[in-house]
Protein backbone atom coordinates (compact mmCIF):
# COMPACT_ATOMS: atom_id res chain seq x y z
CA UNK A 1 0.00 0.00 0.00
CA UNK A 2 1.45 3.46 -1.01
CA UNK A 3 0.16 4.98 1.96
CA UNK A 4 1.09 2.57 5.28
CA UNK A 5 1.80 5.24 7.83
CA UNK A 6 -1.22 7.32 6.75
CA UNK A 7 -3.18 4.30 7.80
CA UNK A 8 -1.18 3.96 10.87
CA UNK A 9 -2.10 7.20 12.43
CA UNK A 10 -6.18 6.46 11.11
CA UNK A 11 -5.86 3.23 13.06
CA UNK A 12 -4.67 5.33 16.35
CA UNK A 13 -7.64 7.28 16.47
CA UNK A 14 -9.85 4.18 16.53
CA UNK A 15 -11.82 5.01 13.53
CA UNK A 16 -14.66 2.10 12.59
CA UNK A 17 -14.80 0.81 8.77
CA UNK A 18 -17.43 1.96 6.92
CA UNK A 19 -18.15 1.70 3.68
CA UNK A 20 -19.75 4.31 1.35
CA UNK A 21 -21.83 3.44 -1.94
CA UNK A 22 -20.48 6.09 -4.75
CA UNK A 23 -23.03 5.46 -8.30
CA UNK A 24 -24.66 4.03 -10.22
CA UNK A 25 -25.95 7.49 -10.67
CA UNK A 26 -23.21 10.46 -9.58
CA UNK A 27 -22.16 12.84 -11.36
CA UNK A 28 -17.90 11.85 -10.22
CA UNK A 29 -18.32 8.61 -12.26
CA UNK A 30 -19.12 9.79 -15.75
CA UNK A 31 -21.45 7.29 -16.24
CA UNK A 32 -23.44 4.51 -15.05
CA UNK A 33 -20.37 3.12 -12.57
CA UNK A 34 -20.69 2.19 -9.22
CA UNK A 35 -17.93 1.72 -6.49
CA UNK A 36 -18.25 0.65 -2.97
CA UNK A 37 -15.28 2.20 -0.81
CA UNK A 38 -14.17 0.94 2.72
CA UNK A 39 -12.77 3.58 4.49
CA UNK A 40 -11.19 3.98 7.72
CA UNK A 41 -11.40 7.50 8.81
CA UNK A 42 -10.58 9.29 5.68
CA UNK A 43 -8.21 7.06 4.24
CA UNK A 44 -9.81 4.28 1.92
CA UNK A 45 -8.66 0.52 2.43
CA UNK A 46 -11.16 -1.08 -0.12
CA UNK A 47 -12.76 -0.33 -3.42
CA UNK A 48 -15.26 -2.83 -5.30
CA UNK A 49 -15.62 -2.00 -8.11
CA UNK A 50 -18.93 -2.44 -9.99
CA UNK A 51 -19.69 -2.53 -13.56
CA UNK A 52 -22.42 -4.22 -16.36
CA UNK A 53 -24.86 -1.42 -15.64
CA UNK A 54 -24.63 -0.65 -19.52
CA UNK A 55 -23.95 -3.92 -20.63
CA UNK A 56 -26.40 -4.06 -24.00
CA UNK A 57 -24.69 -7.37 -25.21
CA UNK A 58 -22.63 -5.32 -28.79
CA UNK A 59 -21.16 -8.52 -29.29
CA UNK A 60 -23.57 -10.73 -29.77
CA UNK A 61 -25.53 -8.23 -31.58
CA UNK A 62 -22.71 -7.76 -34.04
CA UNK A 63 -22.70 -11.38 -34.53
CA UNK A 64 -26.04 -11.58 -36.22
CA UNK A 65 -25.79 -8.65 -38.42
CA UNK A 66 -24.08 -7.98 -41.58
CA UNK A 67 -20.27 -6.38 -41.37
CA UNK A 68 -21.36 -2.90 -42.39
CA UNK A 69 -24.50 -2.65 -39.75
CA UNK A 70 -21.93 -3.82 -37.08
CA UNK A 71 -20.03 -0.60 -37.82
CA UNK A 72 -22.91 1.60 -35.92
CA UNK A 73 -22.06 -0.86 -32.84
CA UNK A 74 -18.82 0.96 -32.66
CA UNK A 75 -19.76 4.18 -32.14
CA UNK A 76 -22.39 3.75 -29.54
CA UNK A 77 -19.68 1.30 -27.62
CA UNK A 78 -16.87 4.12 -27.73
CA UNK A 79 -18.52 7.03 -28.04
CA UNK A 80 -15.86 9.68 -27.45
CA UNK A 81 -13.41 8.19 -29.67
CA UNK A 82 -15.68 6.70 -32.08
CA UNK A 83 -13.39 7.48 -35.49
CA UNK A 84 -10.69 5.41 -33.92
CA UNK A 85 -13.06 2.29 -32.77
CA UNK A 86 -14.35 2.10 -36.57
CA UNK A 87 -10.99 2.47 -37.53
CA UNK A 88 -9.99 -0.60 -35.65
CA UNK A 89 -12.86 -2.44 -36.82
CA UNK A 90 -12.24 -1.59 -40.58
CA UNK A 91 -9.02 -2.34 -40.29
CA UNK A 92 -9.88 -5.67 -38.78
CA UNK A 93 -12.36 -6.40 -41.95
CA UNK A 94 -9.75 -5.04 -44.31
CA UNK A 95 -7.60 -7.45 -42.90
CA UNK A 96 -9.33 -10.54 -43.85
CA UNK A 97 -11.21 -8.91 -47.22
CA UNK A 98 -7.78 -7.99 -49.15
CA UNK A 99 -9.44 -6.99 -52.26
CA UNK A 100 -11.02 -4.51 -49.90
CA UNK A 101 -7.69 -2.19 -50.09
CA UNK A 102 -9.07 1.28 -49.57
CA UNK A 103 -7.49 4.08 -51.41
CA UNK A 104 -5.28 6.62 -50.53
CA UNK A 105 -7.16 9.49 -50.25
CA UNK A 106 -9.57 7.82 -48.17
CA UNK A 107 -6.54 6.54 -45.96
CA UNK A 108 -5.54 10.02 -45.45
CA UNK A 109 -9.23 11.00 -44.57
CA UNK A 110 -9.20 8.32 -41.75
CA UNK A 111 -6.31 9.63 -40.02
CA UNK A 112 -7.52 12.98 -40.25
CA UNK A 113 -10.33 12.13 -38.65
CA UNK A 114 -9.35 9.79 -36.31
CA UNK A 115 -6.74 12.19 -34.69
CA UNK A 116 -9.13 14.67 -34.69
CA UNK A 117 -11.56 12.68 -32.83
CA UNK A 118 -8.29 11.84 -30.71
CA UNK A 119 -8.10 15.25 -29.92
CA UNK A 120 -12.01 15.94 -29.05
CA UNK A 121 -11.44 13.11 -26.39
CA UNK A 122 -8.49 14.49 -24.99
CA UNK A 123 -10.40 17.63 -24.25
CA UNK A 124 -13.26 15.87 -22.73
CA UNK A 125 -10.93 14.40 -20.57
CA UNK A 126 -9.45 18.06 -19.61
CA UNK A 127 -12.70 19.41 -18.87
CA UNK A 128 -13.94 16.67 -17.07
CA UNK A 129 -11.37 16.12 -14.75
CA UNK A 130 -11.32 19.74 -14.22
CA UNK A 131 -14.88 19.45 -12.65
CA UNK A 132 -13.87 16.29 -11.10
CA UNK A 133 -11.33 18.13 -8.68
CA UNK A 134 -14.22 20.15 -7.66
CA UNK A 135 -12.64 23.83 -8.05
CA UNK A 136 -12.18 23.91 -11.92
CA UNK A 137 -15.69 25.15 -13.78
CA UNK A 138 -13.83 26.98 -15.84
CA UNK A 139 -11.66 24.24 -17.80
CA UNK A 140 -14.69 22.59 -18.64
CA UNK A 141 -16.51 25.18 -20.76
CA UNK A 142 -12.74 26.11 -22.26
CA UNK A 143 -12.74 22.43 -23.03
CA UNK A 144 -16.43 22.59 -24.53
CA UNK A 145 -15.67 25.11 -26.44
CA UNK A 146 -12.88 23.58 -28.82
CA UNK A 147 -14.78 20.13 -28.61
CA UNK A 148 -17.89 21.84 -30.08
CA UNK A 149 -15.37 23.10 -33.20
CA UNK A 150 -14.45 19.12 -33.51
CA UNK A 151 -17.80 18.30 -33.38
CA UNK A 152 -18.84 21.21 -35.71
CA UNK A 153 -16.64 19.72 -38.32
CA UNK A 154 -17.40 16.10 -38.07
CA UNK A 155 -21.50 16.94 -38.32
CA UNK A 156 -20.48 18.67 -41.57
CA UNK A 157 -18.74 15.95 -42.82
CA UNK A 158 -20.46 12.69 -41.68
CA UNK A 159 -23.94 14.42 -40.70
CA UNK A 160 -23.96 13.48 -37.18
CA UNK A 161 -22.48 14.72 -33.92
CA UNK A 162 -22.21 11.70 -32.24
CA UNK A 163 -22.53 8.56 -34.07
CA UNK A 164 -20.52 8.71 -37.09
CA UNK A 165 -20.77 4.94 -38.93
CA UNK A 166 -18.42 7.47 -41.42
CA UNK A 167 -16.01 4.85 -41.96
CA UNK A 168 -16.46 1.35 -44.42
CA UNK A 169 -14.11 -1.51 -45.24
CA UNK A 170 -12.81 -0.05 -48.03
CA UNK A 171 -12.74 3.30 -47.47
CA UNK A 172 -15.20 6.11 -46.05
CA UNK A 173 -18.84 6.47 -46.91
CA UNK A 174 -18.57 9.50 -49.38
CA UNK A 175 -16.04 12.30 -49.83
CA UNK A 176 -15.69 15.07 -47.47
CA UNK A 177 -16.90 18.39 -48.06
CA UNK A 178 -15.00 20.91 -50.66
CA UNK A 179 -13.73 23.40 -47.70
CA UNK A 180 -12.20 20.51 -45.51
CA UNK A 181 -9.45 21.68 -46.11
CA UNK A 182 -9.25 24.99 -45.13
CA UNK A 183 -11.71 23.59 -42.16
CA UNK A 184 -9.25 21.31 -40.53
CA UNK A 185 -6.57 24.15 -40.33
CA UNK A 186 -9.05 26.20 -38.20
CA UNK A 187 -9.92 23.76 -36.50
CA UNK A 188 -6.22 22.78 -35.61
CA UNK A 189 -5.57 26.49 -34.99
CA UNK A 190 -8.20 26.48 -32.51
CA UNK A 191 -7.19 23.12 -30.64
CA UNK A 192 -3.68 24.72 -30.36
CA UNK A 193 -4.96 27.97 -28.59
CA UNK A 194 -7.01 25.92 -26.27
CA UNK A 195 -4.49 23.70 -25.19
CA UNK A 196 -2.43 26.20 -24.49
CA UNK A 197 -5.82 27.83 -22.20
CA UNK A 198 -5.80 24.43 -20.55
CA UNK A 199 -2.01 24.59 -20.01
CA UNK A 200 -1.98 28.47 -18.62
CA UNK A 201 -5.40 27.70 -16.26
CA UNK A 202 -4.35 24.48 -14.62
CA UNK A 203 -0.50 23.14 -15.26
CA UNK A 204 1.58 25.54 -12.88
CA UNK A 205 -2.39 25.71 -11.25
CA UNK A 206 -1.23 25.75 -6.89
CA UNK A 207 -4.45 24.07 -5.82
CA UNK A 208 -4.23 21.36 -9.41
CA UNK A 209 -0.59 20.57 -8.33
CA UNK A 210 -1.58 20.02 -4.50
CA UNK A 211 -4.78 17.54 -5.83
CA UNK A 212 -3.13 15.49 -8.56
CA UNK A 213 0.84 15.30 -8.29
CA UNK A 214 1.41 11.74 -6.29
CA UNK A 215 -2.45 10.97 -6.57
CA UNK A 216 -2.86 7.64 -7.73
CA UNK A 217 0.85 6.56 -8.25
CA UNK A 218 0.51 3.02 -11.12
CA UNK A 219 4.23 1.84 -11.68
CA UNK A 220 5.16 0.11 -15.03
CA UNK A 221 5.33 -3.07 -13.86
CA UNK A 222 1.93 -2.62 -12.48
CA UNK A 223 0.46 -1.06 -14.99
CA UNK A 224 1.75 -3.90 -17.52
CA UNK A 225 0.41 -6.70 -15.22
CA UNK A 226 -3.03 -4.95 -15.12
CA UNK A 227 -3.33 -4.19 -19.17
CA UNK A 228 -3.23 -0.71 -18.65
CA UNK A 229 -2.82 0.88 -22.29
CA UNK A 230 -3.09 4.47 -23.68
CA UNK A 231 -2.06 7.37 -21.79
CA UNK A 232 -2.14 5.88 -18.29
CA UNK A 233 0.74 3.68 -19.17
CA UNK A 234 2.64 6.41 -20.85
CA UNK A 235 2.35 8.35 -18.19
CA UNK A 236 3.72 5.41 -15.88
CA UNK A 237 7.09 6.04 -17.72
CA UNK A 238 6.23 2.95 -20.58
CA UNK A 239 7.39 4.19 -24.15
CA UNK A 240 4.16 2.47 -25.84
CA UNK A 241 2.40 3.63 -28.47
CA UNK A 242 0.71 1.07 -31.38
CA UNK A 243 0.95 3.81 -33.87
CA UNK A 244 5.03 3.62 -33.35
CA UNK A 245 5.39 0.16 -32.38
CA UNK A 246 2.77 -1.47 -34.56
CA UNK A 247 2.26 1.13 -37.40
CA UNK A 248 -1.10 0.79 -38.56
CA UNK A 249 -3.02 2.13 -41.46
CA UNK A 250 -0.65 4.95 -42.64
CA UNK A 251 0.90 5.78 -39.39
CA UNK A 252 4.71 4.99 -40.04
CA UNK A 253 4.50 8.45 -43.12
CA UNK A 254 4.02 10.44 -40.33
CA UNK A 255 6.24 12.15 -37.81
CA UNK A 256 5.66 12.97 -34.40
CA UNK A 257 6.48 12.29 -30.50
CA UNK A 258 5.03 9.74 -28.13
CA UNK A 259 5.32 12.21 -24.63
CA UNK A 260 5.80 9.79 -21.25
CA UNK A 261 5.80 10.74 -17.87
CA UNK A 262 7.93 9.69 -15.28
CA UNK A 263 5.86 9.16 -11.69
CA UNK A 264 2.26 7.50 -13.28
CA UNK A 265 0.41 9.59 -11.21
CA UNK A 266 -3.09 11.96 -11.89
CA UNK A 267 -0.75 14.84 -13.13
CA UNK A 268 1.40 13.38 -15.33
CA UNK A 269 -1.44 11.48 -16.84
CA UNK A 270 -3.11 14.68 -17.82
CA UNK A 271 0.19 16.43 -19.02
CA UNK A 272 0.66 13.31 -21.38
CA UNK A 273 -2.53 13.82 -22.33
CA UNK A 274 -2.29 17.65 -22.79
CA UNK A 275 1.06 17.45 -24.75
CA UNK A 276 -1.09 14.07 -27.38
CA UNK A 277 -3.29 17.26 -28.27
CA UNK A 278 -0.07 18.56 -29.12
CA UNK A 279 1.22 15.54 -31.04
CA UNK A 280 -2.07 14.64 -32.68
CA UNK A 281 -2.16 18.25 -34.30
CA UNK A 282 0.73 17.41 -36.10
CA UNK A 283 -0.17 14.18 -37.53
CA UNK A 284 -3.21 15.79 -38.56
CA UNK A 285 -1.16 19.22 -40.20
CA UNK A 286 0.62 16.61 -41.99
CA UNK A 287 -1.82 14.74 -43.44
CA UNK A 288 -3.72 17.50 -44.29
CA UNK A 289 -0.96 18.48 -46.81
CA UNK A 290 -0.10 15.13 -48.14
CA UNK A 291 -3.95 14.66 -48.71
CA UNK A 292 -4.46 13.35 -52.47
CA UNK A 293 -7.28 13.72 -54.61
CA UNK A 294 -8.67 10.51 -56.09
CA UNK A 295 -11.59 7.49 -55.08
CA UNK A 296 -12.86 7.10 -51.69
CA UNK A 297 -13.63 3.71 -52.35
CA UNK A 298 -12.56 0.74 -54.51
CA UNK A 299 -13.96 0.40 -57.76
CA UNK A 300 -15.25 -2.83 -57.46
CA UNK A 301 -17.76 -2.78 -54.20
CA UNK A 302 -18.98 -6.08 -53.24
CA UNK A 303 -22.96 -5.50 -52.44
CA UNK A 304 -22.70 -8.30 -49.57
CA UNK A 305 -18.94 -8.38 -47.49
CA UNK A 306 -17.75 -11.81 -47.63
CA UNK A 307 -14.64 -12.03 -46.18
CA UNK A 308 -12.72 -15.03 -46.13
CA UNK A 309 -12.81 -17.48 -43.57
CA UNK A 310 -10.20 -16.74 -40.79
CA UNK A 311 -9.99 -14.79 -37.73
CA UNK A 312 -7.59 -11.62 -36.75
CA UNK A 313 -6.84 -9.20 -33.91
CA UNK A 314 -7.05 -5.82 -34.59
CA UNK A 315 -5.10 -3.63 -32.00
CA UNK A 316 -5.21 0.53 -32.67
CA UNK A 317 -4.44 2.98 -30.54
CA UNK A 318 -7.33 4.57 -29.38
CA UNK A 319 -7.05 7.71 -26.94
CA UNK A 320 -7.64 6.03 -24.06
CA UNK A 321 -5.54 2.95 -24.65
CA UNK A 322 -5.61 -0.64 -26.84
CA UNK A 323 -8.70 -0.71 -28.76
CA UNK A 324 -8.77 -4.50 -30.23
CA UNK A 325 -10.92 -6.00 -32.32
CA UNK A 326 -10.97 -9.89 -32.32
CA UNK A 327 -13.06 -10.95 -35.66
CA UNK A 328 -13.42 -14.78 -36.76
CA UNK A 329 -15.23 -15.16 -40.33
CA UNK A 330 -16.56 -18.12 -41.36
CA UNK A 331 -17.03 -16.53 -45.09
CA UNK A 332 -20.18 -15.65 -44.22
CA UNK A 333 -21.91 -12.22 -44.30
CA UNK A 334 -22.13 -12.00 -40.66
CA UNK A 335 -19.18 -11.74 -38.42
CA UNK A 336 -18.84 -15.48 -36.39
CA UNK A 337 -17.20 -13.68 -33.26
CA UNK A 338 -16.88 -10.56 -32.82
CA UNK A 339 -14.82 -9.33 -29.65
CA UNK A 340 -14.11 -5.42 -29.14
CA UNK A 341 -11.19 -5.65 -26.22
CA UNK A 342 -11.99 -2.01 -24.38
CA UNK A 343 -8.79 -0.37 -23.03
CA UNK A 344 -11.43 1.59 -20.52
CA UNK A 345 -12.11 -2.35 -19.15
CA UNK A 346 -8.46 -3.19 -18.50
CA UNK A 347 -7.93 0.62 -17.61
CA UNK A 348 -10.50 0.30 -14.91
CA UNK A 349 -9.54 -3.11 -13.50
CA UNK A 350 -6.53 -1.10 -12.05
CA UNK A 351 -8.89 1.02 -9.72
CA UNK A 352 -8.14 -0.71 -6.86
CA UNK A 353 -4.70 -0.91 -6.99
CA UNK A 354 -4.34 2.99 -7.42
CA UNK A 355 -6.63 4.06 -4.59
CA UNK A 356 -5.98 2.18 -1.29
CA UNK A 357 -4.27 4.47 0.90
CA UNK A 358 -5.66 7.51 -0.56
CA UNK A 359 -8.40 9.94 0.96
CA UNK A 360 -11.92 9.79 -0.34
CA UNK A 361 -11.92 13.01 -2.23
CA UNK A 362 -8.55 11.47 -4.43
CA UNK A 363 -10.62 8.30 -5.19
CA UNK A 364 -12.98 10.64 -7.60
CA UNK A 365 -9.37 12.72 -8.78
CA UNK A 366 -7.95 8.99 -9.69
CA UNK A 367 -11.32 7.65 -11.20
CA UNK A 368 -11.55 10.61 -13.46
CA UNK A 369 -6.91 10.38 -14.22
CA UNK A 370 -8.64 6.97 -15.99
CA UNK A 371 -10.82 8.68 -18.28
CA UNK A 372 -13.31 5.59 -19.23
CA UNK A 373 -16.22 5.30 -21.05
CA UNK A 374 -18.44 3.13 -19.35
CA UNK A 375 -20.25 1.98 -22.63
CA UNK A 376 -17.26 0.57 -23.23
CA UNK A 377 -16.04 -0.94 -20.25
CA UNK A 378 -19.33 -2.64 -20.21
CA UNK A 379 -20.00 -2.99 -24.17
CA UNK B 1 -12.07 -31.35 -33.93
CA UNK B 2 -9.63 -29.97 -35.95
CA UNK B 3 -8.80 -26.13 -37.41
CA UNK B 4 -8.77 -27.84 -40.30
CA UNK B 5 -12.34 -28.87 -40.10
CA UNK B 6 -12.75 -25.89 -38.83
CA UNK B 7 -12.42 -24.07 -42.03
CA UNK B 8 -14.21 -26.45 -44.26
CA UNK B 9 -15.58 -23.95 -46.00
CA UNK B 10 -12.41 -21.84 -46.62
CA UNK B 11 -11.01 -22.85 -49.88
CA UNK B 12 -7.14 -23.33 -48.60
CA UNK B 13 -7.83 -26.13 -46.16
CA UNK B 14 -4.34 -26.52 -45.20
CA UNK B 15 -3.31 -23.35 -42.28
CA UNK B 16 -0.10 -22.24 -43.28
CA UNK B 17 2.51 -22.46 -41.26
CA UNK B 18 4.77 -19.73 -39.50
CA UNK B 19 8.08 -19.30 -40.97
CA UNK B 20 11.12 -20.56 -39.24
CA UNK B 21 12.55 -18.47 -36.27
CA UNK B 22 8.75 -17.11 -35.65
CA UNK B 23 7.69 -17.42 -31.75
CA UNK B 24 6.48 -20.78 -32.47
CA UNK B 25 10.00 -22.21 -32.85
CA UNK B 26 10.90 -20.67 -29.35
CA UNK B 27 7.59 -22.23 -27.85
CA UNK B 28 8.60 -25.45 -28.75
CA UNK B 29 12.10 -25.03 -27.37
CA UNK B 30 11.16 -24.09 -23.83
CA UNK B 31 8.42 -26.96 -24.12
CA UNK B 32 9.45 -29.88 -25.68
CA UNK B 33 7.20 -32.53 -25.80
CA UNK B 34 3.86 -30.63 -25.45
CA UNK B 35 1.85 -31.17 -28.39
CA UNK B 36 0.53 -27.62 -30.23
CA UNK B 37 -0.16 -26.88 -33.46
CA UNK B 38 1.30 -23.42 -35.07
CA UNK B 39 -0.74 -21.68 -37.52
CA UNK B 40 0.80 -17.99 -39.44
CA UNK B 41 -2.41 -15.62 -38.50
CA UNK B 42 -3.20 -12.50 -39.99
CA UNK B 43 -0.97 -10.59 -37.54
CA UNK B 44 0.22 -12.91 -34.78
CA UNK B 45 1.77 -16.87 -34.80
CA UNK B 46 -1.63 -18.87 -33.76
CA UNK B 47 -0.98 -21.98 -31.26
CA UNK B 48 -3.65 -24.45 -30.77
CA UNK B 49 -3.13 -26.48 -27.53
CA UNK B 50 -5.12 -28.68 -25.19
CA UNK B 51 -6.78 -27.71 -22.10
CA UNK B 52 -4.53 -29.83 -19.83
CA UNK B 53 -1.22 -28.37 -21.34
CA UNK B 54 -2.95 -24.47 -21.25
CA UNK B 55 -1.61 -23.78 -17.80
CA UNK B 56 1.85 -24.98 -18.37
CA UNK B 57 2.31 -23.10 -21.97
CA UNK B 58 1.09 -20.14 -20.19
CA UNK B 59 3.15 -20.36 -17.26
CA UNK B 60 6.21 -20.34 -19.72
CA UNK B 61 4.90 -18.07 -21.70
CA UNK B 62 5.05 -15.40 -18.69
CA UNK B 63 8.65 -16.54 -16.59
CA UNK B 64 10.69 -17.70 -19.80
CA UNK B 65 13.56 -15.83 -20.14
CA UNK B 66 13.29 -15.62 -24.17
CA UNK B 67 9.27 -15.55 -24.45
CA UNK B 68 8.67 -13.07 -21.28
CA UNK B 69 5.11 -12.58 -22.74
CA UNK B 70 4.22 -9.51 -19.85
CA UNK B 71 1.27 -8.15 -21.48
CA UNK B 72 -1.89 -9.89 -21.67
CA UNK B 73 -3.78 -7.59 -24.57
CA UNK B 74 -7.20 -9.65 -24.34
CA UNK B 75 -8.63 -12.64 -23.21
CA UNK B 76 -11.55 -14.25 -24.61
CA UNK B 77 -14.24 -17.23 -25.44
CA UNK B 78 -15.24 -18.37 -28.75
CA UNK B 79 -18.26 -20.58 -29.06
CA UNK B 80 -17.54 -23.33 -32.02
CA UNK B 81 -20.85 -25.03 -31.55
CA UNK B 82 -20.22 -28.72 -31.97
CA UNK B 83 -16.11 -28.18 -32.37
CA UNK B 84 -16.65 -27.37 -28.46
CA UNK B 85 -15.45 -23.88 -27.09
CA UNK B 86 -11.96 -22.14 -27.10
CA UNK B 87 -10.24 -19.68 -25.07
CA UNK B 88 -8.18 -17.60 -27.21
CA UNK B 89 -5.28 -15.54 -25.15
CA UNK B 90 -3.16 -12.53 -27.10
CA UNK B 91 -0.01 -11.79 -25.49
CA UNK B 92 2.66 -8.90 -25.96
CA UNK B 93 5.79 -8.84 -25.05
CA UNK B 94 6.73 -5.38 -24.14
CA UNK B 95 10.78 -6.64 -23.51
CA UNK B 96 11.15 -8.84 -26.71
CA UNK B 97 8.49 -7.00 -28.69
CA UNK B 98 6.48 -10.01 -30.36
CA UNK B 99 2.78 -11.19 -29.83
CA UNK B 100 1.40 -14.69 -29.85
CA UNK B 101 -2.63 -16.13 -29.90
CA UNK B 102 -2.62 -19.08 -27.71
CA UNK B 103 -5.55 -21.18 -28.46
CA UNK B 104 -7.17 -23.20 -25.65
CA UNK B 105 -9.52 -26.17 -26.63
CA UNK B 106 -12.66 -26.59 -23.97
CA UNK B 107 -15.33 -29.16 -24.45
CA UNK B 108 -18.57 -27.97 -24.46
CA UNK B 109 -19.59 -30.67 -21.62
CA UNK B 110 -17.56 -29.37 -18.59
CA UNK B 111 -15.88 -26.07 -19.34
CA UNK B 112 -13.36 -25.90 -17.37
CA UNK B 113 -9.55 -24.21 -17.42
CA UNK B 114 -7.24 -23.42 -15.23
CA UNK B 115 -6.79 -19.41 -14.29
CA UNK B 116 -4.15 -17.43 -15.03
CA UNK B 117 -5.33 -14.88 -12.95
CA UNK B 118 -2.29 -15.09 -10.69
CA UNK B 119 0.02 -14.90 -13.86
CA UNK B 120 -1.30 -11.48 -15.22
CA UNK B 121 -3.97 -9.21 -13.19
CA UNK B 122 -5.45 -8.31 -16.40
CA UNK B 123 -6.75 -11.72 -16.39
CA UNK B 124 -8.94 -11.30 -13.33
CA UNK B 125 -11.32 -9.11 -14.71
CA UNK B 126 -11.33 -10.92 -18.17
CA UNK B 127 -12.00 -14.08 -17.03
CA UNK B 128 -15.01 -13.34 -15.16
CA UNK B 129 -16.38 -11.43 -17.87
CA UNK B 130 -15.74 -14.79 -19.99
CA UNK B 131 -17.50 -16.92 -17.16
CA UNK B 132 -20.69 -14.51 -17.81
CA UNK B 133 -20.44 -14.73 -21.26
CA UNK B 134 -19.61 -18.46 -22.06
CA UNK B 135 -19.79 -20.28 -18.52
CA UNK B 136 -16.29 -21.23 -18.23
CA UNK B 137 -15.44 -22.13 -15.18
CA UNK B 138 -12.14 -21.11 -14.45
CA UNK B 139 -10.40 -22.99 -11.40
CA UNK B 140 -8.06 -21.12 -9.28
CA UNK B 141 -9.39 -17.51 -9.69
CA UNK B 142 -10.56 -16.15 -6.42
CA UNK B 143 -13.52 -14.62 -7.16
CA UNK B 144 -15.10 -15.76 -10.00
CA UNK B 145 -18.90 -13.52 -9.71
CA UNK B 146 -20.31 -12.21 -12.40
CA UNK B 147 -19.04 -9.01 -13.78
CA UNK B 148 -20.99 -7.77 -16.35
CA UNK B 149 -23.95 -9.63 -15.57
CA UNK B 150 -26.26 -9.59 -12.84
CA UNK B 151 -25.19 -11.14 -9.87
CA UNK B 152 -27.82 -13.70 -9.86
CA UNK B 153 -27.47 -14.88 -13.28
CA UNK B 154 -25.39 -17.62 -13.38
CA UNK B 155 -27.09 -20.26 -15.54
CA UNK B 156 -26.98 -18.03 -18.66
CA UNK B 157 -24.76 -17.58 -20.92
CA UNK B 158 -25.20 -15.25 -23.76
CA UNK B 159 -22.43 -15.29 -25.72
CA UNK B 160 -23.15 -19.25 -27.09
CA UNK B 161 -24.30 -19.69 -29.96
CA UNK B 162 -27.33 -21.75 -28.85
CA UNK B 163 -28.84 -18.41 -26.85
CA UNK B 164 -31.06 -16.91 -29.53
CA UNK B 165 -31.89 -13.34 -29.99
CA UNK B 166 -34.76 -12.18 -28.48
CA UNK B 167 -37.07 -11.20 -31.37
CA UNK B 168 -37.76 -8.06 -32.11
CA UNK B 169 -41.13 -7.09 -30.23
CA UNK B 170 -44.56 -5.98 -31.89
CA UNK B 171 -45.99 -2.48 -31.01
CA UNK B 172 -48.07 -3.02 -27.71
CA UNK B 173 -50.09 -0.39 -28.52
CA UNK B 174 -52.37 -2.43 -31.06
CA UNK B 175 -53.72 -4.39 -27.92
CA UNK B 176 -55.49 -1.20 -26.78
CA UNK B 177 -57.72 -0.92 -29.44
CA UNK B 178 -60.10 1.79 -28.46
CA UNK B 179 -57.62 3.00 -25.91
CA UNK B 180 -54.82 3.88 -28.33
CA UNK B 181 -55.08 7.68 -27.09
CA UNK B 182 -53.64 6.60 -24.08
CA UNK B 183 -50.91 4.88 -25.52
CA UNK B 184 -48.67 8.03 -26.45
CA UNK B 185 -46.42 8.37 -28.98
CA UNK B 186 -47.58 6.51 -32.10
CA UNK B 187 -44.53 5.77 -33.90
CA UNK B 188 -44.68 7.01 -37.92
CA UNK B 189 -44.96 3.94 -40.12
CA UNK B 190 -45.96 1.39 -37.29
CA UNK B 191 -48.88 0.94 -39.86
CA UNK B 192 -51.24 1.78 -37.23
CA UNK B 193 -54.07 4.58 -38.29
CA UNK B 194 -55.37 6.37 -34.89
CA UNK B 195 -58.15 7.69 -36.59
CA UNK B 196 -59.90 4.93 -37.65
CA UNK B 197 -59.05 2.93 -34.18
CA UNK B 198 -61.01 5.72 -32.71
CA UNK B 199 -63.66 5.52 -34.88
CA UNK B 200 -63.88 1.44 -34.05
CA UNK B 201 -63.23 0.27 -37.32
Amino acid sequence: MPHEDQLQVEHELETIDLNINIGPQHPATHGVFRMVIEVDGEVVTDVVPHIGYMHRGGEKLSENMDYRQAIGYQDRTEYLSQFNAELCYVLAVEKLAPALAPPERAQYIRIILAELNRISSHFMFLGAFGTDLGVFGTSFVYAFRERENLLDLFEEVTGDRLMYAYFRPGGVAWDVPANFKSRVEWVCEQALIGASDMDRLLTDNEIFIARTRGIGILSAEDAIDYGVTGPMLRASGVRQDLRKDEPYAIYDRFDFDIPIGTNGDCYDRYLVRLQEIRESVKIVRQALEQLPDGPILPERMPRLLRPSAGEVYMRCEDPRGEYGIYLISKGTTQPYRLRMRSPSFCNLSALRQMTIGHYVADAVTILGSTDIVLCSVDR
Amino acid sequence: MSPEDRRAEAPPAEPPAPPEGSVADLFKKALPGVEMQAIQGVNDVLLVIDRADARKVLEIAKNDETLAFDFLRNLTGVDFEADGMEVVYHLHSYTRRHDVTVRAKVSNDDAELASVSDLWKAADWHERECRDMFGINFTGHPNLVPLLLPEDMLDHFPLRKDVPLAPLEEWQGEQLGDNVAQAGYIPPGSGFNVQASAEGE
